[in-house]
């Protein structure tokens, strides 16, 4: 298939994704806003978190558009935290309606919508027709008056909306190459956000510290609060919740499940999957992830796991962009 | 009361022929049993499925992008008239030959202008005329197209005159867009007007796709019985990307771009995931022009470099040929009835509409003389750009006219003007009134001229205008071919029909869960 329209539909997924987990990221911290007791310890995934997870720093009084930090924000807990009540319509709306913020929900599903329309030959006319959908469902009413009232059913929708399209593409769209890098899309932009929420949520000092609620916190944030209960049977504590999100590949939406299926879906593209570079090294990610929890590895690195896991991630998109897209970008460099 | 008013109220039009009512809204006979379903119907489900229809086309994206009074440009859904324009079978026979004929000659025109010169050479059509085209292509002069096929697709533009007679407006030969449109409107009446279509056999439209594709497939220069064949798009911001996007997926090929496109050595290749892949026929839709900056505009970077020189060694075909647009001149148009004569020695089928070009003093005297009642085009624009109507134009803009036409006498040609026909219209209130509408019928030329019944009816949607280009307010009415059962076109809709076999092994119930069948069981009394 072409090389363009592989890496189009690449970015179809991580718009998506991005759009579905950003939801669910801001259902658990409004989620988390409402029950935190004033007095309490504030939760780490409240909206400095939020902002910390998609590596922006927090827009001084003023300022009008967030800016990335230069280096990723994990480190950022100390600074001085201002009220949750300024913060909270700030940050939700900034990630939820401002279309000049690239992640905001309203931006990837724009982008997102963008790319169906160039696609429409490749995916089915469904897919396409959730896609656009979405796209004027999001313009179609008051949406920040929603936001005021109501994030939970803001949220909700997209969440449904992008459950739709990914149920669509299981049913019509051909097992083909396309599909593949769909796919592909999907789960490296589900595992990396995954990713940014647990290196945010564990802290780096004392594993064993963080209380139940930000363990809970955590598990609302992606989305896996009742999969936890059912699978693990035990109180949720962050470093219980961070190894089940992490490693338990029963658990659709876990880094480990992520990138089993990324391996996959490529594994299916590719000409020759044994000779291809991102296809040798999600392969011994996930070796290296199986044996890490076998073995329990109890010398509390945890979040010395979760960075260098992350950094795998990072290669695999180059090697991704470099065997598969290259093609493409070369031959916009010609022109 | 309402309904019976829909139809008693319409005000059939002097001057110009109605499709479906004549004189004191009588329906004509073939219309009978559609009118009758509209009275029955009236304003009210009308409207109501006006409303559905805008939603559903919002919804797919079936939109097309217009500048608003403010300046800004957003989609609009593409506006499908309700009521649908019908063709007897018999009708639709005479315009089909005639459109064969018309294409066969179009294309040996072609083939003549870049190789021996014989209408040149007996005096017919003046070479200084040919080679002054912009569209004249002098990179391929001497280039066989594979198959000898240029005019691959084409939708000539055709109108009924006052007197009900047929007549070819334009030749549409380079790349004609609206096919989508056809089979996207069948599609929504379908869903939306269901009632419509009882009591009428209404030939398929939908089997265009397939042609195009074996059409392609026949002329691509291969010995691999699969060739690979893609479509040419200048991107998603042409105004019919989504008619580009609409028949790739349809044929199930490439929806390619420039980017995509390279040539190594004479060879044409896309450039996959897998590396470069082999390219045999490429449906372009966009104009010679721009297609390999190397022989055309060098500025163009929409284009492929190189491209003209693959042509040139015949391993890629490309639809429609390189050139062809010479043939869709307007001023080239005035000579099609001869070129008939010429090449197939047979009388043309279709008249022309009459003509008359502006370089011989004589005429252009004459033409002047009459421009209240005339028509004046540019000969090399497109998409009705800068057509001046005589009877519609104030003394100054008449006067404007006559003094560019004095200035430059070949770029302008006249005609008489048209009263094209009208059909009924929905308004947009439910109510139906008359406008004026055109033909465009899509043809295939690939081994044969295949071509698809009906095709895009465009209609003014402004009472009394004759500007049916959607970019100016127009609109489109799903085209009914009648069926009579006599035709040659072996649509999918004639087979004779097969009785689904009985299968006695394939159990009618028992397959519910074990509680329901528990309960039915008792229930039996067992």
């Amino acid at each position: 298939m072409l090389a363009r329209i592989a890496q189009e539909l690449f970015w179809l997924g991580r718009d998506l994704t991005r759009a579905e987990h950003t939801a669910r990221m801001l259902d658990g911290a409004f989620h988390a806003d409402v029950a935190d007791a004033p007095g309490e310890r504030v939760l780490t995934l409240s909206w400095d978190g939020v902002l910390a997870i998609i590596g922006a720093k927090p827009p001084a009084p003023g300022e009008s558009s967030l800016e990335p930090l230069a280096r990723p924000a994990t480190k950022r807990r100390s600074a001085p935290l201002p009220s949750a009540g300024t913060r909270r319509s700030e940050v939700a709306g900034l990630l939820t309606l401002d279309p000049d913020t690239p992640g905001s929900i309203v931006a990837c599903v724009t982008r997102a919508r963008e790319r169906g329309r160039t696609l429409r030959d490749v995916i089915s006319t469904e897919m396409w027709e959730a896609l656009n959908a979405f796209y004027l469902a999001l313009g179609g009413y008051d949406l920040r008056g929603a936001l005021e009232t109501g994030p939970y059913s803001v949220y909700q929708g997209v969440k449904e909306r992008c459950a739709l399209f990914w149920g669509l593409v299981d049913r019509t769209m051909l097992r083909d190459e396309g599909r593949s890098f769909l796919e592909a899309g999907g789960r490296i932009e589900e595992a990396d956000m995954v990713l940014r929420m647990l290196r945010v949520a564990v802290p780096t000092e004392s594993p064993e510290g963080g209380h139940e609620g930000e363990a809970l916190a955590l598990l609302r944030a992606v989305g896996g609060l009742q999969a936890y209960r059912r699978a693990v049977r035990q109180a949720p504590t962050l470093d219980r919740v961070a190894r089940f999100v992490l490693y338990d590949r029963s658990y659709p939406s876990s880094v480990a499940s992520s990138v089993e299926s990324l391996c996959a879906a490529l594994s299916t593209a590719d000409v020759q999957p044994r000779s291809s570079p991102p296809v040798l090294r999600l392969g011994r990610l996930l070796a290296d992830l199986e044996l890490q929890r076998r073995t329990g590895d109890e010398s509390g690195a945890l979040d010395d796991t979760l960075v260098r896991v992350q950094g795998e991630l990072e290669l695999v998109d180059r090697d991704i962009n470099n065997r598969y897209f290259a093609i493409a970008a070369l031959a916009a460099v010609h022109l | 009361m309402a309904e019976s008013q829909l139809i008693e109220d319409y005000p059939v039009p002097a001057g110009s022929c109605d499709e479906l009512l004549g004189d004191n809204a009588t329906p004509r006979p073939h219309a009978a049993a559609l009118i009758a379903t509209l009275r029955r119907l009236g304003a009210e489900a009308l409207r109501e499925a006006g409303k559905r229809r805008d939603t559903i086309f919002m919804q797919q994206g079936i939109t097309f992008e217009v500048a608003g009074i403010d300046g800004e440009r957003r989609d609009r859904p593409f506006p499908l008239d309700l009521i649908p324009r019908i063709l007897t079978a018999a009708e639709w026979t005479t315009i089909k030959r005639g459109l064969a004929q018309r294409i066969r000659a179009l294309n040996a025109f072609v083939d003549d202008v870049y190789h021996a010169h014989e209408i040149v050479r007996a005096g017919i059509v003046p070479w200084s005329l040919v080679v002054s085209r912009p569209s004249f292509a002098r990179p391929v002069h001497g280039v066989r197209a594979p198959g000898g096929v240029y005019c691959h697709v084409s939708g000539c533009d055709l109108v009924r005159d006052g007197d009900g007679r047929w007549r070819v407006l334009e030749d549409n030969v380079p790349t004609p867009s609206g096919i989508s449109y056809v089979i996207e409107n069948r599609l929504a009446m379908t869903r939306l007007m269901p009632e419509l279509f009882a009591g009428h056999r209404v030939r398929g439209v939908d089997h265009y796709p397939s042609l195009l594709l074996d059409a392609l497939r026949a002329v691509a220069p291969a010995a691999d019985p699969h060739p690979t064949v893609v479509l040419w798009t200048p991107g998603p911001h042409n105004p019919v990307y989504f008619e580009h996007a609409f028949l790739a997926r349809q044929m199930g090929v490439e929806l390619v771009e420039a980017s995509d496109l390279v040539v190594r050595d004479a060879v044409c290749y896309m450039r996959t995931t897998a590396g470069l892949q082999r390219v045999h026929a490429i449906y372009r839709r966009l104009d010679d022009d721009f297609i390999d900056p190397l022989e055309f505009r060098p500025d163009s970077l929409l284009g492929v470099p190189g491209l003209v020189r693959a042509y040139r060694a015949g391993t890629v075909a490309i639809a429609n040929a390189i050139g062809t647009g010479v043939a869709d001149d307007k001023a080239i148009y005035h000579y099609v009835p001869e070129m008939i004569r010429f090449y197939l020695e047979e009388e043309p089928i279709l008249d022309n509409v009459p003509t008359y070009l502006l370089g011989d003093d004589r005429v252009r005297k004459q033409v002047l003389g009459r421009l209240h009642e005339l028509v004046v085009k540019p000969t090399s624009e497109s998409g009705g750009k800068g057509v001046f109507i005589g009877p519609h134009a104030s003394a100054a803009e008449r006067e404007h006219q006559a003094r560019l036409i004095e200035c430059q006498p070949d770029r302008f040609i006249a005609q008489e003007l048209v009263h094209l026909s009208t059909a009924p219209t929905e308004t947009g209130d439910g109510q139906l009134a008359p406008r004026h509408v055109d033909l465009r019928p899509f043809a295939v030329f690939g081994d044969e001229i295949r071509i698809v019944p009906g095709g895009l009816t465009r209609v003014a949607l402004r009472e009394g205008s004759m500007i049916v280009n959607s970019s100016q307010g127009g609109g489109s009415k799903d085209t009914w071919v009648l069926d009579d059962g006599t035709a040659a076109d072996l649509a999918p809709g004639t087979l004779p029909a097969r009785r689904p076999p009985r299968l006695p092994d394939v159990r009618y119930g028992g397959w519910q869960g074990q509680a329901q069948q528990q309960q039915q069981q008792r229930a039996d009394g067992h």
